[in-house]
């Protein structure tokens, strides 16, 4: 009896983490497209450093020659600190590359991943629950 | 009607609102600290609340149980406001654009109100079933809707930090 109380109580418990385990990955998947990575190179017009998640602003020159605006999500300033980027990395008008997935509804959206400078230093800027592609090994 | 945006706007730019909203342990450290005194004020109120459904506790009169919860109720209410009220100042255009916010404010209010519709009324007419297992009709009825109406409001607040509809 007892046994069979404590194989229900692990077996619940095994179902909540997998719910757990879905649901860290919803906020990334409802917003962001997993199977359209995009690789933006561009001149930065703008970065919030802010919590919960910063934002890089950034423009990209289309094949056509028009120019797109880009929102790229990333991480907050704890984490990026501990990556060792700092808010005064980047400056207006910069050129930089930005590895990560296109939004879902808004096409001018991405979930950024890796961070290129010109200087060739490469951070993760992307944050928990997004897919396994291994950005921030 | 004048827009409150540019008030808003205002706040936002400050030197002390955007040094919190930019740093690295400051903002972390007050969402933990707003997260725990929700805890402790919720568990607490969950505590009576289902003393007075009759869930729980139900050997003990109700006045014994409330009068030692109360005080930590108020600490927890306390820590959980200011710091709430923190967070919407150091990024407030966020908040005023996300519906989640509103509907979390309206919970609040309507919550705040059972309670002291109970406490102001109910609550002083508890001598006469005080240490009865199954308490007045509104007085658990107070309780059933405390326990509903202040889940909604945590939940409506974890859900701010998705913006579906913005």
């Amino acid at each position: 009896m007892m046994k069979m109380k404590i194989t229900l109580v692990l077996l619940a418990a095994g179902a909540l983490c997998a719910v757990q385990q879905a649901q860290a990955h919803h906020a990334f998947a409802a917003e962001y497209d997993v199977a359209k990575p995009v690789t933006l190179s561009g001149t930065l017009t703008r970065m919030e450093w802010v919590n919960p998640h910063g934002w890089i602003y950034m423009d990209t020159k289309e094949p056509d020659g028009t120019v797109k605006h880009w929102t790229v999500e990333t991480s907050g300033p704890s984490q990026m600190s501990r990556r060792g980027l700092k808010k005064t990395d980047f400056v207006d008008g910069m050129s930089l590359q930005v590895k990560g997935y296109q939004g879902i509804k808004d096409q001018s959206l991405a979930n950024g991943r890796t961070l290129v400078l010109t200087d060739g230093r490469s951070f993760y800027i992307g944050s928990v629950g997004g897919p396994n592609d291994g950005a921030d090994k | 009607m004048p827009s409150i945006v540019p008030a808003l706007e205002w706040l936002e730019g400050l030197a002390w609102t955007t040094a919190i909203r930019e740093s690295a342990w400051g903002y972390p450290i007050l969402e933990t600290a707003h997260v725990a005194g929700i805890v402790a004020f919720a568990g607490l109120v969950i505590m009576m609340d289902l003393r007075l459904v009759g869930l729980a506790f139900t050997y003990a009169p109700m006045t014994h149980i409330q009068r030692r919860l109360f005080p930590w109720q108020m600490v927890g209410l306390a820590a959980s406001t200011a710091t709430g009220l923190l967070l919407c100042c150091i990024d407030p255009l966020r908040y005023y654009r996300n519906v989640f916010f509103w509907v979390k404010l309206v919970l609040f209010t309507l919550a705040g109100l059972n309670a002291l519709a109970f406490h102001l009324k109910t609550y002083r007419m508890a001598e006469r079933w005080d240490e009865d297992p199954h308490v007045a009709a509104t007085a658990r009825r107070a309780g059933a809707v405390s326990l509903v109406l202040w889940s909604a409001t945590i939940i409506s607040g974890r859900l701010i930090a998705y913006n579906w509809f913005g």
